[in-house]
Parts: C-alpha cells; sequence; structure tokens
C-alpha cells in the first residue's frame, strides 16, 4: 500500500530524512517512532505531498507522490501535528468542506460527514463552532477529517500529542475502532508517535527512525521476544552511535 | 478548476463571520455616504455661483457626471484602496496561522483552485461595495438626468480597479504569516502603482520617454479616467486583466513555493 524508495530531504546542510524505505502492506497499522527532530514530520509531510522529497520517491496506494501527486494526495488521510482547522466553522460545515476538497461526490457528501462524525463520537458537538471545542475534540475533529473521505491510508501525527490521560485513551481506541479487522472499510495507517505505550497497544510494526535513518523496521513480537521493553529498545536506538550521526550530518 | 467555488464559498462564509467584513462594510457606507454628500453639496453650491456671476457659458457645461459622479467614483477608488488591504489581509495569513495550509495542500485541490477561489471570494466582497456606491449616483436619475452610459462605465471602471487592488492583496498575503505586515505590504504596492507617474514625471524627465511611457501605463489612474470620462477602450480593459491575471500569476507561484521550498 505504501512503499517508500530512498526518500530524503535536505535542509540547506542538514539531511533531515536520509535514504529512508520501508514499505506497508495493505491493512497494517505501522507506528512510526523516533526521538523528537528524528525526521517523522518530515517524512509523513513528504508521503503527503505537503513537501517535496529531495531525493527518492514513494508510492501510495500504487500512485508515485511526484509523478502522480493529485491520485496520491486523493488517496491519503493526514492529520498534521496541529489539527488543521478553521475555529470560525461549525463541525458539519468544516467536515464537509473537507469531503468537497478531497473529491467526494456531493451526493455521497452528507452521508460521509454523519459517518465520520458517528464514528469519531462527535454527534452532540456536530453544530458546535471548532474554536469553542476543547483540545479533546479538537483532536477528534481533526481524525474526523482525516477519514472523511474513506481514504485507504491513514497518515496521524502524534495524534495525542498534548492531551490529557482520559483523551489520550479516547483517541487510542478510535485508532484502535478504526483499524481494527471488522472495521467495513480497514485503513493502512502510518502512525507517528512517541508514546511507547500507544505503539505497543495499537500497531502490529514499528519502524524506528534517528536522525532520519532507520534504524529498526520489525514487528511488535520480534522485537519484544527476547523479553526486552520497547522502551529499552527506544531508549538504545536514539542515543546510540552519536559519533556516527554527528559525521552523516555533513553532507558531502 | 473545479473546485474554486467551494474555496471561494469558504472564504466568504469565514469572511461574513469574522467583525472585519462588518467593520469595512459599515466603513465604507459611512465614507462613500459622506463624500457623495459633499459632492452634491459642493456641485449644488457651484451651480448656484455661476448663477449669480451669471456665467452662462461655464453653467452650459456645468453637467452631473463630468462634476460630480466622475469625482466621486474617483474618490471611490481612494477609499477603496485603504479598505481592500483590510478585506484580502488574512486570505492567506489566516491558512498559515491556522495550520489549514496542511489540509489544502495535501488534499487533491490545484493551486489555480486555491489561487482562484480566494480571489474570487474576495473580489465579489468588493463587487459589493462597489455596488452600495454605485447607488449613490443612482439616486441622481431622480433629480437630473447623468448620462447612463457614462455612469455605467465609470462604476465598471471603478470595479475593474478594485479587483486589481484584490489581486495586489491577495499576492502579499500569500508572502507573509502576519496580517499587519500583509496590510502593509499590499498598500504600499498599490501606493507605488498610484504615484508611478508623479515619479515619471519628477525623476525621469527626459531621461527616456519610453520608461517614463511604461511608469504611466502601469498605474491604474489614467486607465480608470478614461473609463469614468466614459471612453471604454479595449486598452484600458486588457491593462485591469493583465494587472489581475499577473499578480494572481504571481500568487500561484508564491503558494507554490510553499510546497517546493
Amino acid at each position: 500500500m505504501i512503499e517508500v524508495e530512498d526518500l530524503s530531504k535536505r535542509y540547506g546542510d542538514v539531511l533531515a530524512v536520509d535514504a529512508l524505505s520501508f514499505s506497508v502492506a495493505r491493512g497494517e497499522v505501522v507506528g512510526f517512532l523516533g526521538p523528537n527532530g528524528a525526521g517523522k514530520t518530515t517524512t509523513m509531510r513528504m508521503l503527503t505531498g505537503f513537501l517535496p522529497p529531495s531525493d527518492g520517491t514513494a508510492q501510495i496506494a500504487g500512485h508515485d507522490i511526484l509523478e502522480d501527486s493529485r491520485a496520491a494526495r486523493r488517496a491519503v488521510g493526514y492529520l498534521p501535528e496541529t489539527p488543521p482547522l478553521y475555529p470560525e466553522m461549525r463541525v458539519e460545515d468544516y467536515l464537509a468542506y473537507v469531503a468537497a476538497i478531497r473529491d467526494v461526490p456531493r451526493r455521497a457528501r452528507d452521508e460521509k460527514v454523519s459517518r465520520a462524525i458517528e464514528r469519531c463520537a462527535l454527534k452532540e458537538k456536530r453544530s458546535h463552532v471548532i474554536g469553542t471545542l476543547s483540545k479533546g475534540f479538537k483532536q477528534r475533529v481533526g481524525i474526523a477529517q482525516a477519514i472523511v473521505h474513506d481514504p485507504p491510508v491513514l497518515i496521524l501525527d502524534e495524534p495525542t500529542a498534548g492531551l490529557d490521560p482520559n483523551q489520550i485513551r479516547e483517541i487510542r481506541d478510535l485508532i484502535a475502532e478504526l483499524t481494527s479487522a471488522d472495521a467495513e472499510a480497514r485503513q493502512t495507517v502510518i502512525l507517528s508517535s512517541h508514546i511507547l505505550a500507544e505503539v505497543r497497544t495499537i500497531c502490529g510494526r514499528v519502524v524506528m527512525i534517528n536522525e532520519g535513518r532507520k534504524t529498526v523496521d520489525a514487528s511488535i513480537e520480534e522485537l519484544t521476544r527476547d523479553g526486552q521493553s520497547l522502551e529499552a529498545l527506544f531508549a538504545r536506538q536514539s542515543a546510540s552511535d552519536l559519533g556516527d550521526v554527528a559525521v552523516s550530518r555533513e553532507v558531502s | 478548476m473545479r473546485h474554486v467555488p467551494t474555496v471561494a464559498l469558504r472564504e466568504l462564509r469565514s469572511l461574513f463571520v469574522s467583525p472585519v467584513a462588518y467593520g469595512v462594510l459599515s466603513l465604507f457606507a459611512v465614507l462613500s455616504g459622506l463624500f457623495f454628500s459633499l459632492y452634491v453639496a459642493a456641485f449644488n453650491a457651484w451651480m448656484v455661483q455661476l448663477q449669480q456671476f451669471q456665467a452662462f457659458d461655464q453653467l452650459q457645461e456645468l453637467n452631473l457626471n463630468d462634476h460630480l459622479i466622475g469625482a466621486f467614483f474617483d474618490n471611490v477608488g481612494m477609499v477603496l484602496m485603504f479598505l481592500v488591504p483590510g478585506i484580502t489581509m488574512s486570505l492567506y495569513v489566516a491558512e498559515k496561522n491556522n495550520g489549514t495550509e496542511e489540509l489544502l495542500l495535501t488534499s487533491p485541490l490545484t493551486s489555480w483552485d486555491i489561487v482562484l477561489g480566494k480571489f474570487a471570494a474576495a473580489a465579489l466582497f468588493v463587487t459589493l461595495l462597489v455596488a452600495m456606491a454605485g447607488a449613490l449616483p443612482g439616486l441622481l436619475f431622480f433629480y437630473g438626468e447623468p448620462e447612463v452610459g457614462k455612469t455605467l462605465s465609470g462604476l465598471l471602471g471603478t470595479l475593474l480597479l478594485g479587483w486589481t487592488y484584490v489581486a495586489v492583496g491577495a499576492f502579499a498575503s500569500s508572502l507573509t504569516r502576519s496580517q499587519v505586515v500583509s496590510f502593509l505590504i499590499c498598500f504600499v504596492l498599490l501606493l507605488v502603482l498610484m504615484l508611478l507617474p508623479a515619479v515619471a514625471d519628477l525623476g525621469l524627465a527626459g531621461a527616456g520617454d519610453g520608461l517614463s511611457a511604461v511608469f504611466r501605463w502601469l498605474s491604474a489612474g489614467g486607465h480608470v479616467q478614461g473609463l469614468i470620462q466614459g471612453l471604454v477602450d479595449t486598452a484600458d480593459l486588457v491593462y485591469f486583466a493583465v494587472m489581475i491575471g499577473s499578480f494572481l500569476l504571481l500568487t500561484r507561484l508564491t503558494v507554490d513555493s510553499v510546497r517546493w521550498r
């Protein structure tokens, strides 16, 4: 469903993402892990067509993000780090607008909006003005806008960042529900996080990056088989090879 | 380009829940009404004066179009120069500050959908303002006999001027993340556009007629004057099309540069 091939992003002299390759099969839920500044957001922005890669490319649902950008963008539901909301709009109007610009045919819009509202438990907030909602509800509206057009691929950038523990649990349950095997339209998901418990409960696989390079790509089972915890692995991978990292940063 | 109305409609709805739209509408109604009354009073005083001095030749030449409506439209153009930057300042700035820029650019919208949609929304708002201003000279038809053609072509000139200002303002808004900076960039650009003939007169006297002619052509003033005097010249219409088109193209380039920086 998602094929990433040697994707790189360079900001001036800094290599933010360095020849990253991985693939995600249909229906898989992959946790994208790494310390802050590892290049998670940059990678997601390249996959969603917001930023162009400096090098390499990726396929989303069979569409190349460079050659067939619009088709690739149509196949993606994306929740950026800060949910992209218009504070002055009502929830249902906002979702209808997002459905429209994401090419949902006019006839199907009402139904899709209602379904997204239902799935994200926003029913009693549907006619509220977004700016008046709590942070947790805003995040839900953010997820609703990512799924409103039933995209085959979901890309969620830190969907639980900045929420209180109850809200985190709610959002986590929501994502688990969206990706459970019996959901009608099961989606392929990449979600970034640095909350390891979250990744362990929701994701089947982990791709870990540090300083723009892939350090781990394995299923949760494989990683925790020999009794080691994900936390220990994360700590080791994020701290390792600092000298090596310094070298990789200098772009020749 | 089929999503232009979608983008424009959302923009208009957001404009009308913000106090800015109502502020601009009220301010414009007050200012245009005030200036119109002043011009009517001045016209009246002038007429009385000419009668007292029995200057019948001049009285014969005095007419509503050249001595009242034309001057009023000139003035409306000036008022628009101050108000349009206020309407357009948030067009792109708000998207950047809401984070919705990321939504727009990762949706299947094309850059033209965004640029034309936003332009259409602000241009419609300015059309509303110009229509309000146009109603005032409309009143004169009850009391005198202004020329319909001349009045309408003056109105068209004012409208095209307003749309040009919108295109400039949209471009200014695409350049920055701050509404204040966006307002200032737009205002300065409009000021430069207005002052170009003066620059041509002062600095370029004898420095080559070519450049001076270019400066004069670039300024909106002369082109609007033609229309206000009732001369619908294709060359003037082409001027407005070129100005609006160029600034829309520049806006598209800056919107794309966000995608490809």
